[in-house]
This record gives C-alpha cells, structure tokens and sequence, in this order.
C-alpha cells in the first residue's frame, strides 16, 4: 500500500438507494472514483444530487447499498458499526457545515479530543504540531475559550485544527464555508488548500459554491447520483457553467 | 397578541412531566386528608379529644406544602428544559413578529393549564383511592363504622395551591423565552449557550445568614434538649426550617461546585470528561435537579435517623422494664415506617423530575450526540458518558440529602430527649441508608437507561442533521 499513488478513498459502483417501490431515491448510483493520497478534491452538484450521501458514505457514518468502500484501504462497507467508529477515529477528520465542535470543551480539548477518544498520549513531535496549527490558524490566544465565545470562522478554524491534528488520512469537509461570510469563507479555504499543499493532507470537500471548488485541485461532478465530471482545478466561472449546464439539462 | 402555547412549549407530551408531578402532588393531597380525618374522627368515637384532628391538620398541611414546593422546583425545570430545547422555534415566532412576553405568558399559561388538569386528576383519583381503602378496611372490621367524609373538603384550596404553584414554577422556569432574539432565527451556525446568572450578593448574604442563625438555632435547641420540655423541638424544628432556607437559597452557590467535585471522580477518559461538563453545562438546572432530590432525601433521612436516634436513646433509659423498652421500640418503629411513606412521595416527585429532565436533555443534544459519534465516540461510550451524567448528580444529591438528614434527625432527637439520655442523641438508620443507596442506583438506571438507548439507536448521520 506504500505506492506512491497510494488509494486513500475508493468507491467501487457504490449505489446507495433509500426508500424502496415508486417512493425508491437512488442517491448514488454505481459511482466509481478513487481519490488518491495528497491533494483537494471538491465534490460538486446541485442539491439532491447525492453530495451528501458520497460524504457520509465516504465516513462510514452510512451503509451502502452495493459497491465497495475504502478507506485507507479498509473495507468499509463490511465493517460493523464498532469498528468503523474506530476507523473513523483514527483515519478521518471531519470538518462540518455547522455544529462542529463540542460546546461544553474549550479551543484545545476540542482540538485534542482525537487524540483522547484514541486514548493515548501526544508524543512531542505531535505536541509541537498541535501547538503548529493553534498557533497557525490564530488560535492562540483563545484556547481557552468555549465555542460558544467565538464567531462562526473561528469555530470553523478550531475545526479545522482537530481535523488536522492527528493527520487523519482523508479530511472530509461538509460545505465547510456554508455559514460563513465571504472573508471567513475565503480564509477558510485558503487554510485547507494550505492543509493539501503543504502538509499533503488529503481533503475532500462537498460543496455547491463554485468559488468553494475553485480552490481544489480537482473537481467532481455529481448530478442525480451518478459521477459526470471529473475535472482538474478550474476556474470559479467555468465551475459555475458547468453546473448551470448540469440544472438546465435537469429542467 | 395572544400566542398558542404549543408553539412554544411543543406537543403537550413534552410538559407531560408538569401534569404528572402536579396530579402526584393532588393525589398525595388528597390522600393525606382523607387519612387524617380516619384518624380524628376514629379518635373522636372513640372518645378522645378533638386537639388530634388540629394537629394532624397542621401536620398533613406541612407535607403537602413540602411536596408543592419540590413539584414546583421541578415543573420549573421542566419549562426550562422545555423552553431551552425550543429556542430555535421561539426566535422564529420572534422574527414573525411575537414578542417576548406574550410568547412567556403563552408558556406559562399553557403549563398552569397541564398543571391544572393533573392536580384536579390526582385530587379525584387520591379521594377515590382513599375512600376505597377505608371502605375495604370498615369491612373487614379493622376500622370503626363512623361519620367519616367521602371527599376531603381541604383538597379543594390544595388544588388551588398546586396550580398557584404551577404557574409560579412555570413563570420563573420560563426566562429563557425573553433571551431568544428574531436575528437568532436568522443564525445557523451559532450555538446558543444561555448565559448564566450570577448570584446576588443580597440572595448570597441572605442564604449564608439564614444557614448561620439556622445552624445557631439548632444547637441551641439541642443544647436546650438538656434541660427538657416542648420548647427545645419547637425550637429545633424552626431552626431546621430556618437552614433549609438558606441552603435552597444558596443552593446555586454551592451545588454546581459539588456536582464537578463528584464528576472528577468519574474519570479523565473522554465520556467521563464530557460527561462531567454536561452535568454543570447549565447550573440552574443542574441545582433544580438536584435539590429536588436533596429535598426528598433529606426528608426521609431526616425521619429514619431521627427514630433511629430515639431508639437507640431509649435503649439506654434503665427505669423502664424490659416488656416497656420492647413495647416503646415496637411504637417508634411503627411510627417511623408510617412517617417515612409519608414523606416519600417528596423523593417520588423528584425522581420524575430527575429522569424526565435527563431525558429532554439527552433528547436536544442529539446533534452534539450525532457529532460525538462522527468523531468516534462508540456507542458504547455515549451509554457511558450519559449515565455517569446521571451518577454525578443523584450521587450528590443523594450524599448532600443523607448528610442533612443525619444531622437534622440527631439533632431534633437531641432537642426531643436529651434530658433523659446521657450524652448526645444519634442514630445511623442504616437499613433506610442502604434503602435510599439502592434507590439512588435505580434512579441513575432510569434516567440513562432510556435516553441513552435512544441516543445510540439514532444513526450519526441523521443525527447530524437533526434540528438543532
């Protein structure tokens, strides 16, 4: 697995189908994609095009329908709920749309929950990376701070930083700038662009806003739960044509 | 502008607590007359003196007083979780054009309406079980044909304190409401933490005085106890009564301390660690909760140890003869028991409180629970962060109740008998200890058991994507 194209996230035709009969909602439909170590990746479409869903497959937070689901070459969709918890623990960071932190911890016990929930000891190397990102992402003077006392881009920088501080293999990020003004959106962005370019972070990001996808190095479309784009880094206008083509096509 | 009060308290389910705790206290109520009137009028045709029926009205009339108030502290926290759980919803109604106090008037009148319905229920239902039960026991020949009454006439004005009370109780749990903005509507990412208030100093000086002078009062009693006469329990029982207010008012101050002091015991592993800050995540909750509990522990404590004490003092009086030592132990066991189902109902009424606030809090955190279980909290571990909730606050309620009650039952015994015992009176009843011990468990049981099985059967996705 150490080859240097080495699959961090692999759906092989993974459909995921809710309600059955005429009320039946195909929200993926035989997707296949891998997404290999490095990089940002941005997972576009209109709503209802099963954005959502590739996320929370891609998380182990939901079963699949048929297909098969990697991640850091584990096979998710034959794992119990147990062991994809542990999974998710040591192999993924989430960063949300909203709700992201837990209100009654401070700045750095959200951060180092990870590391808690794990159960072990940050080594100093790690220490140091920890206070790396706090210190980064201009967190440094509210570690002490609940969530509760910081404006929403703060709280998504916080995030941000637990999402990071373990060096998960994949970070999944949900609309990540959805509730955030442009600046914040912008600052937040430019911050997770920096997370895959420097420190090879693997991120996946969902996202309807085209500016949003402007900032990964590779864009894939999903229209009504199938894959029909995958591109390399485009421009916010060409994302956006893209996609208006894709809601004329669905009108 | 008159609001719906569903929209602001939501499905009638959810104060289900505040009919349920009201209906308990009217039962209880009821109850209580019916068998203080058996009582007087059994004396009276028998012969007696009609001074029993005055004093087990006063009697009857302080327990149902001590079981409208914890009913009240903990219709209070109802609304208040209730209210916390819906304050997306009332900015809502807020930015359509509601104001704040009407939105509060629809609360409270929509709690006192639930209250009312439960306490008229529970008056009828303990008046029907009362008489049914004297009737059975008339039959059976162990109780005197009399005039006794079919329907305890007091029931009526206790009704009406129930649901006074209930309003009150819904008033001062409903604050929240004024705290919910229209541009909260408006906000999705932020999350509303309330803000907590901060003690005043005049309620801090008066809880700590009255605690002091109440304390002073007690051992002055106990000391009077010495010298004999009704003076020194009368002293004794005002003196307890002065402490108690001082500790329900200073409550705030000190509770939340105790909760996190006995959460630290927990554990540092991580469901331990939240566990602990959601047991102090709203402090006026937290002591609600709590002093209901505190309230109901330390009165049955109270009585149990204050019998254990008078047994054990009677054990060492050497002019009475063995068949009167045994014949008195007999009386103060007896009284003891029936004393102590008295005062339980407190303890009942709060222990519907305690679960049914656990469960609404567990209810309106499925979100954080959702985004626990995404960041890899195993269920197994949310089962554990919410019971040891649980434990942290019934442990101090139970400890904080036990503690009280010991020394309030020594105390009063000392004041009661003291001229005739060597030393101090006291007693440990150890089997009621165990009792309220073993009692406490269940309750930690109850209170997570539901919750928490309906915390983890909730997929993390969908409970990512519950409203919050």
């Amino acid at each position: 697995m150490e080859a240097p194209f080495e699959a961090v996230v692999a759906f092989h035709s993974v459909s995921k189908v809710y309600g059955h009969g005429a009320g039946e909602v195909r929200a993926l439909d035989d997707v296949t994609v891998v997404v290999p170590r490095g990089g940002f990746t941005a997972v576009m479409g209109p709503s209802g095009s099963g954005k959502s869903t590739f996320m929370n497959v891609a998380a182990g937070l939901d079963d699949v329908s048929a297909g098969e689901v990697l991640v850091a070459g584990h096979p998710l969709h034959r794992m119990d709920d147990r062991a994809r918890t542990i999974l998710r623990r040591e192999q993924v960071g989430f960063v949300f749309q909203s709700f992201n932190l837990v209100p009654t911890l401070d700045v750095r016990e959200n951060v180092l929950l990870p590391f808690e929930l794990a159960g072990r000891r940050l080594n100093a190397e790690e220490r140091a990376w920890v206070d790396h990102l706090i210190s980064v992402l201009g967190l440094a003077d509210r570690v002490d701070h609940r969530p509760g006392e910081l404006s929403g881009g703060q709280q998504q920088r916080v995030a941000i930083a637990r999402a990071l501080a373990p060096r998960p293999a994949v970070v999944l990020a949900d609309e990540p700038t959805g509730n955030l003004d442009t600046r914040s959106s912008r600052e937040v962005l430019g911050l997770l662009r920096t997370a895959a370019r420097e420190y090879g972070q693997t991120i996946v990001m969902v996202s309807h806003d085209p500016v949003a996808a402007s900032y990964a190095d590779r864009v894939l479309v999903l229209a009504d739960g199938r894959l029909v784009g995958d591109h390399d880094a485009m421009s916010p206008q060409q994302i956006a044509e893209l996609l208006i083509g894709f809601e004329a096509g669905v009108a | 502008m008159t609001a719906r009060s569903d929209l602001v308290l939501g499905s009638r389910r959810e104060v289900g607590t505040v009919g349920l705790v009201a209906g308990m206290c009217g039962f209880y109520a009821s109850a209580l007359l019916i068998g203080s009137d058996l009582l007087t009028v059994d004396a009276r045709a028998a012969g007696g003196e009609s001074a029993v029926g005055i004093l087990l009205g006063a009697v009857a009339a302080v327990f149902i007083a001590v079981a409208v108030y914890v009913a009240a502290v903990v219709i209070a926290n109802g609304v208040d979780t209730v209210v916390a759980g819906r304050l997306r919803q009332i900015a809502v109604l807020r930015l359509l054009g509601a104001d704040a106090r009407s939105l509060r008037g629809a609360v409270v009148r929509g709690a006192t309406l639930v209250a009312a319905g439960g306490a008229v229920t529970g008056v009828l239902a303990g008046t029907l079980v009362g008489d049914l039960t004297r009737s059975v026991l008339v039959g059976r020949g162990s109780l005197r044909d009399a005039d006794y009454t079919w329907f305890p006439v007091l029931a009526v004005p206790a009704a009406g304190v129930i649901i006074v009370a209930a309003a009150a109780a819904s008033w001062a749990g409903s604050r929240t409401v004024l705290s919910a903005t229209p541009a909260q509507a408006l906000l999705g990412a932020a999350v509303p933490m309330p803000q907590t208030r901060a003690v005043g100093a005049r309620r801090r000086v008066a809880a700590f005085g009255l605690i002091g002078c109440g304390g002073l009062v007690l051992l002055g009693a106990a000391a009077l106890g010495e010298q004999g006469g009704a003076a020194g329990f009368l002293l004794a029982a005002f003196g307890a009564m002065v402490s108690g207010t001082g500790i329900l008012l200073g409550a705030r101050l000190v509770v939340p301390a105790l909760v996190a002091l006995a959460s630290r015991l927990l554990g540092t592993d991580p469901p331990s660690k939240v566990a602990a800050r959601n047991a102090v995540r709203e402090p006026g909750r937290t002591t609600r909760s709590t002093m209901g509990l505190v309230i109901g522990v330390t009165l049955v404590t109270t009585f149990a140890a204050g019998f254990a004490a008078l047994r054990t003092a009677a054990h060492s009086w050497d002019h009475l003869t063995a068949a009167q030592a045994a014949q008195t132990d007999q009386v103060l066991r007896n009284v003891s028991v029936i004393m102590i189902c008295v005062v339980i109902v407190s303890s009942a009424i709060a222990a519907v409180g305690f679960v049914s606030t656990m469960s609404l809090g567990v209810i309106q955190r499925t979100r954080e629970i959702g985004l626990l279980r995404a960041l890899g909290f195993t269920a197994g571990q949310v089962r554990t962060m919410i019971t040891k909730e649980s434990v942290a606050l019934s442990a101090t309620a139970v400890t904080f109740g036990m503690a009280l009650g010991l020394a309030y039952g020594a105390l009063g015994a000392q004041a009661l008998v003291g001229v005739q015992t060597d030393g101090f009176v006291w007693g440990v009843p150890g089997l009621v200890l165990a009792g309220i011990a073993v009692a406490g468990v269940l309750l930690v049981l109850a209170a997570s058991w539901v919750p928490s099985s309906r915390a983890v059967a909730v997929a993390p996705v969908e409970a990512l994507r519950a409203p919050g």
